[in-house]
């Protein structure tokens, strides 16, 4: 159930009846989307590194883009400022190393998407599942 | 982490939904194992065998909980003709994208272990579904959002 970063703001309620300076707290969704979008990156990159994998990557990429702008929709407010970028991988424009540097990415993401859902209140989970589901299916059209 | 356990229209509705799902695949895989050959013919075995085991899990749980377990239907209404390999393909890929639906919803109804197992069946139907479509020569072979209506 641990959900590493996204436990954190659990002790920021206490600021938020003071009501008055200080950032709200992270939303638990926060590391979900931005690994969304440090996937879609990493597809992007790919894509330019090899482009003949742009058939079978963009509409992946695509899909990360549409749940990092789904999740961005529910948590409400845009993106903290200075979200680190994921460097893109080194992986050369091998495709096959391209693959493999992707899939192990997607299993992660993976991984992060299914806890979240576990640990999401009754109206995120749909989401989150659709998100956790979507990267299984990703990983099955990278073989 | 909490959660509301009793939005409408509640659990075990969700689940009895599934389970409604899980009997309307099993029925069409009949009907489209038929249809197919070789590799795919197993596959879809293996598909009903995946929705069988589904259903007894959900049979159990629901009279475990103690609410009604709907019966299954003696046949159901194909939404058309299956009568080749590519419709069949076809009907796999809608039942299992309306399986997945299901699972998705019971999401909201559900927490920790029946949540998880949601979650694992939504995965199952959403990995057979592009399956499907890859054997189907459809494109892409993914969606953005599996299970989600419309």
């Amino acid at each position: 159930m641990a959900l590493g970063a996204a436990v954190v703001p659990v002790t920021g309620c206490d600021l938020l009846d003071r009501g008055d300076d200080g950032p709200p707290p992270p939303d638990p969704l926060e590391p979900v989307a931005a690994e969304a979008a440090a996937l879609e990156a990493r597809y992007r990159a790919a894509i330019t590194a090899a482009p003949d994998l742009a058939g079978r990557l963009t509409p992946i990429a695509d899909a990360h883009r549409a749940h990092a702008e789904e999740l961005r929709r529910v948590i409400g407010r845009p993106a903290p400022s200075g979200t680190p970028a994921v460097a893109p991988s080194t992986a050369g424009t091998d495709p096959a190393a391209l693959l493999s540097a992707l899939s192990g990415a997607e299993q992660q993401g993976r991984k992060n998407a299914a806890q979240a859902c576990a640990a999401a209140p009754a109206d995120r989970a749909a989401l989150l599942g659709s998100i956790a589901a979507a990267r299984a299916t990703h990983l099955e059209a990278l073989k | 982490m909490t959660a509301r356990t009793t939005p409408s229209p509640g659990p075990a509705q969700a689940l009895a939904d599934a389970l409604a799902a899980e009997y309307a695949a099993i029925w069409a895989y009949g009907v489209i194992g038929v249809h197919l050959a070789g590799t795919q013919r197993t596959a879809a075995r293996a598909a009903e065998a995946a929705h069988r085991a589904r259903r007894d899990t959900l049979v159990v749980q629901l009279s475990e909980a103690g609410g009604q377990v709907p019966a299954d239907r003696a046949g159901y209404a194909l939404p058309y003709p299956v009568t080749d390999r590519a419709s069949a393909l076809r009907l796999a890929v809608e039942i299992e994208h309306r399986a997945a639906g299901h699972w998705r919803a019971a999401l909201a109804h559900t927490t920790g272990a029946d949540r998880n197992r949601a979650l694992a069946a939504l995965t199952d139907c959403a990995l057979r579904a592009t399956r499907w479509r890859r054997a189907a020569g459809l494109t892409p072979v993914t969606v953005a959002f599996p299970g989600r209506p419309g």
